[in-house]
């Protein structure tokens, strides 16, 4: 059993910095999960924490049931890969790969063995007499993926390992990923600030910010229910549209805009749509949003065009308001800078967040007017 | 370092599950300064003895047990030794011609390693690698060639460069292979955009050190200043060589002769000992970032 | 304009360029050649010239001797009892002082509050001249007087001589050089351990080793670089001394601490048989640069330069 458990767990630095703020996380055995976030967010701490190379101000850790709070590092039966691979420079890849069993005693026999099938597996056999001066990054990468394999742990650890790969080798090594782990489903932890990476290699994903964890799910319920404005935003690329708005007597107003009736209280709100389902017109039609294009970016399959919404309150008096907005278009498709244009909202992609706290309010069914 | 504790942690949380008991000791600082302390307190044993007994009478001095805190701390001792020597022209003599070396390298060795750094003119690869080859012979094959120089030079040219003088202190250290090669290496790494930048402005070669390089070597410049100071202020068989006049000694050769004449006072010696090491102690402590880089970049790349 | 055209010419503009470019550099090069060619160079060929003549450093007559003052060298009991001593001298101080280094570094490679000030202490002997050195340890270890000599008694041995006895003088000056060497050694260390990335550490520690372990197998083989910087210059510098034996016994009591270089300067300056002395000098040299030259090929030979 090697399941791993975070259970309410914080660290806390001298002068009241949070890194951790009560993180609560099962990951089941076998599992392949993600830790998703911005730099600071917290992700690397709990990875830390997890592997016992820095200790929990509260809270207690599991792995495979049993608080290892207490244990080191070597004790907890757990490998790492790190970002920048730590391969011993002074060890043939061999040694490198020996080493950890080595270190529980194991006996020769068996560690030639299991290095020559770790080493055949990850296509690193004729690596075996090098140094890592000599390698490659893409073979670094490998040897240090081997050295956490070769010791058959009750948990991977994952450092942002892919981070140092330019950007061909990365997608060659994310399927690699992905496939090794089918063949081995091991219990992992991964860590990066890469979404794509995060949504492609991650059965679930947690996806975390400023110490906290903004919410836990599969890459669908993420992507297609996030639970606030900063999961929203965070996942998706371009990411979703947030536009600041307001309910009135049931009716939701974008700037002077009426746009759709609401079954939600009045009060202001903000509104999400990703790039993909607004829909743009060319010409602006009542239950549309107005917009004014800014610029227009071609990419081939498909043309990304950021316009202007004005999102000022006529009732309120105040400065202009613009919130820029991201739709995409067919290819093809040629606009002025300054044109107008309407975007139509999806029908039952609009989300709803709080427009203070954030969080996703309830899930318009569909629009009418 | 799993058995100690870390040291910035809070305390952690107790545990629900029963383990294996360790024994942990909870102090309010790290269990290292334990070790930290004693051996501090060792490798300062000798200088710390030199202050004690430079502030003893002699009576106390010459006491077996020794004396460990003497009755009232004798500060006599240090008016009494700097009596009893020039040392007013020990340290004036030393400062002179440290300020002179210090002067000198900085400026030789900056136009030569920016030369060789920058510029590409004939000769170079060749001169460069001459030079350097002095830094592999030792000093006692040119010492006594380069006493015969001095010599020569005090008998011919100016009484001051010659035997028994300063002069003949600084000159030879005017400039050194190792500077240069130092200050190469720094120059090398500066980027090339800004001279170029510089250049196209219009500034000529030297104005390109001088205002471009120069100011982002400070580092660099620091660091050679160190150990030219430390080395210069320090140094000793040469003066021992050179001087003979008490006028003229340096702190170093001064308080050997010092010691010659009052061997058997200790608590005198340790005073004239503790006001000849605290100028550089102090140097030290105050450019100690400095020194740590220098030696530890020439340690590492060699 | 005829001379316009004629700049433009890529060649002619070359030769212009290349004209400005050795002025320049020759024009800054220029006081630190003259400087170090003269106190630096010159000195390496009139040595050489010297060794082969009799000289007494005053009277200009020098006469040419050939290879008298080598031969002499061979012969002299004096020199081969100086090699002696600076072999064992050197024997005993390079690995001492690279263990010591070594051991202090290592504590002081982790960050406790006022680890800066440890450190310090720790640097500190460099900035001890070698005269200050000697006249300490001649008082720590004064047969009457000496706190050493005290602890000792305190523990049950009677007071050593140590200076003072030609068969404990150059242990003893071992001593105070390491002693003076520690603050070079800490920093070379210091600077190599904390070269070693945490990140190596955290994975040993990950692959089941302990501090001790790691120390062993993944620390002290990546101090290579470190190690072999030590041992060439700390034994150039063995190889060298003078000053503190100056300092505290002047090559004494019996001769038991005359190392190469102070026969040299005696000879030199106080014999003023400055011919035999660039002799000496020479071989010394030689002997440097072999030593040296052995050093850099067995450490080749081991690799342990990653």
């Amino acid at each position: 059993m090697a399941e791993v458990e975070f259970r309410d767990v914080t660290r806390r630095y001298a002068g009241d910095v949070v890194a951790l703020n009560g993180l609560n996380l099962t990951v089941s055995d076998g599992e392949f999960l993600i830790l998703v976030g911005p730099s600071g967010c917290g992700k690397s701490t709990a990875l830390r924490l997890l592997a016992g190379l820095d200790k929990p101000t509260t809270g207690e850790i599991r792995i495979g049931g049993a608080v290892v709070n207490n244990l080191a590092p070597g004790q907890r039966d757990i490998a790492m890969v790190f970002q920048n691979y730590a391969l011993y420079p002074h060890m043939s890849v061999y040694r490198n790969l020996a080493y950890g069993l080595r270190q529980r005693r194991t006996p020769r026999a068996e560690i030639e063995r299991r290095v020559r099938e770790t080493a055949d597996l990850l296509q690193i056999s004729e690596l075996l007499d090098r140094k890592p001066g000599q390698l490659s990054g893409g073979q670094r990468q490998r040897v240090a993926m081997g050295r956490a394999l070769v010791r058959k742990p009750q948990a991977f650890l994952l450092d942002e390992p892919l981070s140092n790969l330019d950007a061909k080798l990365r997608n060659q090594v994310r399927g690699d990923l992905k496939r090794l782990h089918r063949e081995l489903p091991v219990t992992s932890i991964y860590v990066t600030h890469d979404q794509v990476e995060a949504m492609t290699l991650g059965d679930r994903l947690c996806v975390m910010s400023g110490g906290e964890v903004q919410q836990i799910g599969t890459t669908d319920d993420i992507y297609n229910r996030p639970a606030n404005t900063f999961v929203a935003a965070f996942m998706g690329s371009p990411p979703m549209n947030l536009i600041p708005a307001e309910i009135r007597s049931g009716i939701l107003h974008i700037g002077s805009a009426a746009v759709t009736t609401v079954p939600s209280p009045d009060g202001p709100v903000i509104v999400g749509a990703r790039p993909e389902h607004l829909q743009l017109h060319s010409r602006y039609a009542d239950g549309m949003v107005p917009a004014r294009v800014d610029f227009v970016e071609p990419l081939g399959s498909h043309v990304l065009v950021t316009a202007v919404v004005d999102v000022r309150d006529d009732a309120a008096a105040g400065a202009t308001a613009e919130a820029r907005v991201i739709v995409q278009a067919p290819a093809g498709t040629e606009l002025e800078s300054g044109a107008r244009i309407g975007l139509a909202l999806p029908a039952e992609r609009t989300y709803f967040f709080d427009s203070e706290t954030g969080v996703a309010g309830c899930h318009r069914e569909r629009i009418s007017l | 370092m799993t058995t100690t504790q870390l040291p910035h942690t809070e305390t952690s949380a107790p545990q629900t599950q029963p383990e294996r008991r360790r024994l942990r000791l909870r102090l309010p600082f790290s269990p290292w300064h334990l070790v930290l302390i004693p051996l501090a307190f060792i490798l300062l044993v000798p200088l710390l003895w030199m202050l004690v007994t430079s502030l003893e009478t002699e009576g106390e001095a010459n006491r077996f047990p020794p004396v460990l805190i003497p009755e009232r701390p004798r500060f006599e001792n240090y008016s009494e030794a700097w009596a009893a020597a020039p040392f007013g022209h020990f340290f004036l003599n030393s400062a002179l011609v440290t300020l002179v070396v210090l002067a000198s390298n900085l400026v030789i060795c900056s136009l030569a390693g920016y030369a060789f750094a920058r510029i590409r003119f004939l000769g170079r690869g060749a001169l460069f690698v001459t030079l350097m080859a002095t830094l592999m012979v030792p000093f006692q094959v040119t010492m006594i060639p380069v006493f015969l120089i001095v010599k020569w030079f005090g008998d011919n040219i100016w009484a001051g460069l010659g035997i028994d003088h300063i002069g003949a202190l600084m000159l030879p250290n005017l400039a050194t292979a190792f500077g240069i090669f130092f200050l190469r290496q720094f120059f090398q790494t500066v980027p090339v955009e800004l001279e170029e930048a510089a250049r196209v402005d219009g500034t000529s070669r030297l104005g390109v050190l001088v205002k471009i390089v120069l100011p982002l070597s400070l580092p660099a410049l620091s660091t050679l200043a160190a150990l030219t100071v430390l080395t210069s202020w320090n140094d000793f068989l040469w003066p021992l060589i050179v001087i003979t006049s008490q006028d003229q000694m340096t702190v170093p050769l001064g308080l050997s002769y010092f010691q010659g004449a009052h061997r058997v006072n200790w608590p005198l010696l340790m005073a004239a000992n503790v006001m000849s090491l605290l100028p550089m102690l102090l140097v030290f402590i105050g450019a100690q970032r400095y020194f740590v880089q220098s030696v530890a970049s020439t340690g590492l790349k060699g | 304009m005829p001379e316009d055209v004629a700049a433009r010419r890529p060649l002619a503009l070359l030769r212009r360029v290349g004209r400005t470019e050795n002025v320049a550099g020759w024009a800054l090069v220029s006081p630190g050649v003259v400087l170090i060619g003269v106190f630096g160079l010159l000195p390496v060929l009139m040595s050489l010239q010297l060794s082969f003549q009799q000289s007494d450093l005053l009277t200009p007559q020098t006469p040419w001797v050939g290879l008298e003052n080598y031969r002499k060298l061979a012969d002299d009991p004096v020199f081969l009892e100086a090699i002696k001593h600076t072999i064992i001298y050197t024997a005993l101080f390079v690995p001492g002082t690279m263990l010591v280094g070594l051991f202090v570094a290592a504590a002081m490679n982790r960050s406790v509050r006022f680890i800066s000030v440890y450190r310090t202490a720790a640097y500190i002997t460099m900035a001890v001249s070698t005269i200050s050195q000697g006249i300490i340890f001649l008082w720590l270890t004064d047969r009457d007087y000496g706190l050493v000599n005290a602890a000792l008694n305190a523990a049950g041995i009677p007071s050593q001589p140590f200076l003072a006895s030609p068969s404990q003088a150059l242990y003893v000056i071992v001593a105070m050089t390491i002693w003076g060497w520690t603050g070079f050694s800490v920093i070379v260390y210091l600077a190599a351990l904390q070269g070693v990335p945490a990140e190596l550490h955290e994975a040993a520690a990950i692959d089941g080793a302990s501090a001790f372990t790691r120390f062993r197998t993944i620390t002290v083989p990546l101090l290579g670089p470190a190690n072999l910087f030590l041992l060439v210059w700390l034994t150039i510098n063995a190889l060298q001394l003078f000053d503190e034996v100056y300092a505290t016994t002047r090559g004494g009591p019996l001769r038991a601490t005359t190392v190469i270089v102070y026969y040299l300067w005696d000879r030199a300056f106080v014999q003023f048989d400055a011919g035999y002395a660039a002799a000496m000098a020479y071989a010394l040299f030689v002997v440097i640069l072999v030593i040296t030259a052995v050093q850099f090929r067995i450490a080749r030979r081991y690799g342990h330069m990653s």
